[in-house]
């Protein structure tokens, strides 16, 4: 018997055709359907995701298996996003969800099953010399979600394929099509996986954080509006401020700015070019490495500030084993404290880090 | 495939498949209509019912067709909310049909108390005799458990319901065909049952309700089922069931003896040749075939996994394969370590399996639990 593959299945046409894939190339493939939300505010139509899971894998003649996470999510995922949001900030539970869950939960279970490698569906490449293992970007640059991953190590990377991390996702659902999946032509998932839609984001975390309400200041200290607490809002915010025109000010839309949370003040800029909304410096921390430290500054390599960004230029200046300091050639728009940066050298993810401070 | 999974569902019986087969080509009539086509269909389902009446020695107005096990469950228990009476007393380790149902009730009055189990997953009679309370309206203990396959005490039990006249039923459906039933000898009010747990179709079972006790109705419309049950029958899914419950009886002794024997060798064969079995529920009151052990130090859901890919299907307690092995209330009620609860796996053998099967079956678990 060939060696054993285990596919994370979500149901979706990307880990579908990851199956799909494998299954063509003689590997000896099952797919493991993880559950890792449960409770009333199950906006992740799990279960339908299952039935698409298992029509795809009953079509490919794959064994589907599942399992339940929830437990290990909710500790290690769902605990982190709501302190980092108690605390103002704007976690992105997905890199976690990455380390802690499909890449460590899912990732024993499979070997526990017997699997030598495990697969998923994301748009990221695994280039293997001299024992290293290095993530690259995806080939599809606008789907690439080496960002998503840049807290995988050796250890992982080692152990996993990313079958669909060199094609295009268009031709994936080309693929996926032709092979008679019914997925082919199921919606990307978006937004955070537990909470769905951005529509509801306010009155899901609303259950979980209580409001505090406050005053809204231009960037001038005038008073222009209040909020429910500043856990709502992030940099850069456009939609939800609830001032627009009126006040008495001119028509061009309004963005947070900053969040004073000393005295539980949010700030807001007017104009998408307004000044304070851009910074060219940052400091980070959780700092993490794929392959070797480096042991001094970088110059000239390039980051993300966020997904789906494009590269910007950049240098580390000051580096410990935890933290660094970045100065960016442009000054960049709504810097995030609580999001992560992810380093680059052109196609190679280099690691990253959570952005603490903008300066 | 070896398949060993007969208390989850069964394969229907041949000779039942062929009399579903020629009433779902010859009967199509609506029972209710007054023409020919319904008449005919409407005797069919009445000699169903008298099948299954003397099959259990039952009168014919003491059967009700209903879409499940778990729909009669929930017919008597949900017609407790228009009784004055509304404290039930239940198990510990009952059925989700049962003890969800009686949670979902609750909003309408219904308290409940769940008597523990021991070791074996038994109820102690002396325990429902001391769980009375002055408004208790019904007791609803399952006659065999289906993870364990423990027969409960439930004769003595009941003559404590009669006793203080308090309505008695119980969830029957991992009984029929694995021990004699006669509704004579068991005196219950209400016993549940549901047709795919002994080789008839699924989607039909029946609730026997003795004709004196009270049940008022969760489907209501069109007034079938003497009122009691509405909806239009499911001829081909009644006749089959009536056949499986025929063929169940009739031949209830050879099948009987036929799981104890694949259980004996099985036992036998697999404690020579592992050190780390247990074996769970009662040694003696249990039903033929229904076997759970414990591998020490080997997950069930692993396990059960190494067995799909031989192409050997088991089950394990533990809900639906969770990674984090979530472990089964069954065997935490029993009193199980947590370990020995989740290295727990069933096996229920059914009339296919063979000496042969079990052979396969022992090979199968020693190669993948002998740590």
């Amino acid at each position: 018997m060939s060696d054993i593959v285990i596919v994370g299945m979500s149901g979706g046409v990307d880990s579908s055709v990851t199956a799909k894939i494998l299954k063509d190339q003689g590997y000896n493939v099952e797919c493991v359907f993880m559950k890792n939300w449960e409770g009333d505010d199950d906006n992740c139509n799990s279960e339908e995701d299952y039935k698409d899971a298992l029509s795809v894998c009953n079509h490919l003649e794959i064994p589907l298996r599942s399992v339940n996470f929830s437990n290990e999510y909710w500790n290690k995922v769902f605990q982190y996003f709501i302190d980092e949001y108690k605390r103002g900030r704007t976690p992105n539970p997905d890199i976690l969800c990455n380390r802690e869950v499909k890449f460590k939960a899912f990732l024993n279970y499979a070997f526990d099953l017997g699997a030598t490698k495990i697969a998923t569906g994301h748009y990221a490449q695994i280039n293997e010399s001299e024992n290293q293992f290095q993530l690259l970007k995806g080939l599809d640059k606008n789907k690439d979600q080496s960002y998503f991953l840049y807290l995988l190590g050796q250890n992982e990377l080692s152990k996993s394929i990313f079958p669909i991390g060199n094609i295009n996702k268009v031709k994936v659902r080309e693929l996926a099509e032709e092979s008679g999946l019914i997925n082919y032509a199921k919606k990307d998932s978006t937004g955070v996986c537990f909470i769905g839609e951005q529509k509801f984001f306010k009155e899901f975390l609303k259950k979980y954080i209580p409001l505090e309400p406050g005053i809204i200041q231009t960037v001038d200290g005038k008073i222009c509006g209040e909020h429910d607490g500043l856990m709502y809002y992030t940099m850069g915010q456009r939609k939800g401020l609830g001032i627009g025109g009126g006040h008495g000010f001119k028509e061009a839309p309004w963005f947070v700015a900053d969040k004073d949370l000393n005295n539980n003040i949010l700030i807001v800029a007017q104009g998408h070019d307004h000044p304070s909304l851009f910074h060219q410096e940052l400091e980070a921390d959780q700092l993490h490495w794929i392959n070797e430290v480096p042991s001094s500054s970088l110059e000239n390599i390039s980051a993300k500030i966020r997904y789906r960004q494009d590269d910007q230029l950049c240098s580390i200046t000051e580096l410990s084993k935890n933290s660094c300091k970045v100065i960016f050639k442009d000054p960049q728009f709504a810097i995030t404290p609580g999001q992560s940066i992810v380093f680059y050298d052109d196609d190679i993810c280099m690691g990253g880090a959570i952005i603490d401070k903008r300066f | 495939m070896s398949y060993f999974d007969h208390c989850a569902t069964t394969p229907i019986h041949p000779i039942v498949i062929d009399k579903m087969e020629s009433t779902s080509k010859t009967h199509f009539g609506n029972p209710s209509s007054l023409h020919t086509s319904g008449r005919k269909a409407k005797s069919l389902i009445e000699s169903s019912r008298r099948i299954i009446a003397n099959a259990l020695k039952a009168s014919t107005n003491e059967i009700i067709f209903t879409g499940s096990g778990t729909e009669a469950n929930n017919s008597v228990l949900w017609s407790l909310i228009h009784e004055e009476n509304k404290h039930v007393i239940t198990s510990s380790i009952e059925h989700p049909a049962i003890l969800k149902v009686l949670d979902s009730i609750a909003p309408f009055g219904i308290s409940y108390t769940k008597l523990p189990v021991n070791k074996f997953g038994e109820v102690n009679p002396k325990n429902l005799e001391e769980s009375i309370e002055k408004d208790t309206g019904l007791i609803s203990i399952m006659m065999v458990n289906n993870e364990v396959g423990t027969i409960n005490p439930i004769k003595d039990l009941i003559e404590i319901a009669e006793e203080k006249n308090i309505p008695f039923h119980s969830d029957a459906v991992q009984a029929l065909g694995k021990i004699p039933l006669s509704v004579k000898d068991i005196q219950a009010d209400y016993l549940s049952f549901s047709g795919h747990k002994f080789y008839g179709p699924k989607g039909v079972g029946f609730l026997y309700k003795k004709n004196e006790s009270k049940l008022n109705p969760l489907i209501i419309g069109g007034g079938q089922e003497g009122q009691f049950r509405a909806g239009t029958e499911n001829i081909s899914g009644i006749v089959g069931l009536a056949e499986a419950v025929r063929l169940a009886i009739e031949n209830l002794d050879n099948r009987i003896l036929h799981l104890e024997e694949l259980e004996s060798e099985f036992k036998a064969k697999l404690l020579s040749l592992s050190s780390n079995v247990i074996f769970n529920g009662h040694p003696e009151k249990h039903v033929p075939g229904v076997i759970s052990a414990s591998f020490l130090g080997k997950r069930s859901d692993i396990l059960l996994v190494e067995l799909d890919r031989e192409k050997i299907e088991v089950s394990s307690g533990s809900a639906c394969g969770s990674g984090s092995v979530k472990p089964s209330f069954v065997l935490e009620e029993m009193g199980l370590s947590k370990n020995q609860n989740t290295s727990t796996i069933r096996i229920s053998f059914g009339r296919s399996n063979s000496l042969e099967d079990v052979n396969t079956l022992v090979k199968a678990l020693v190669k993948f639990t002998n740590v």
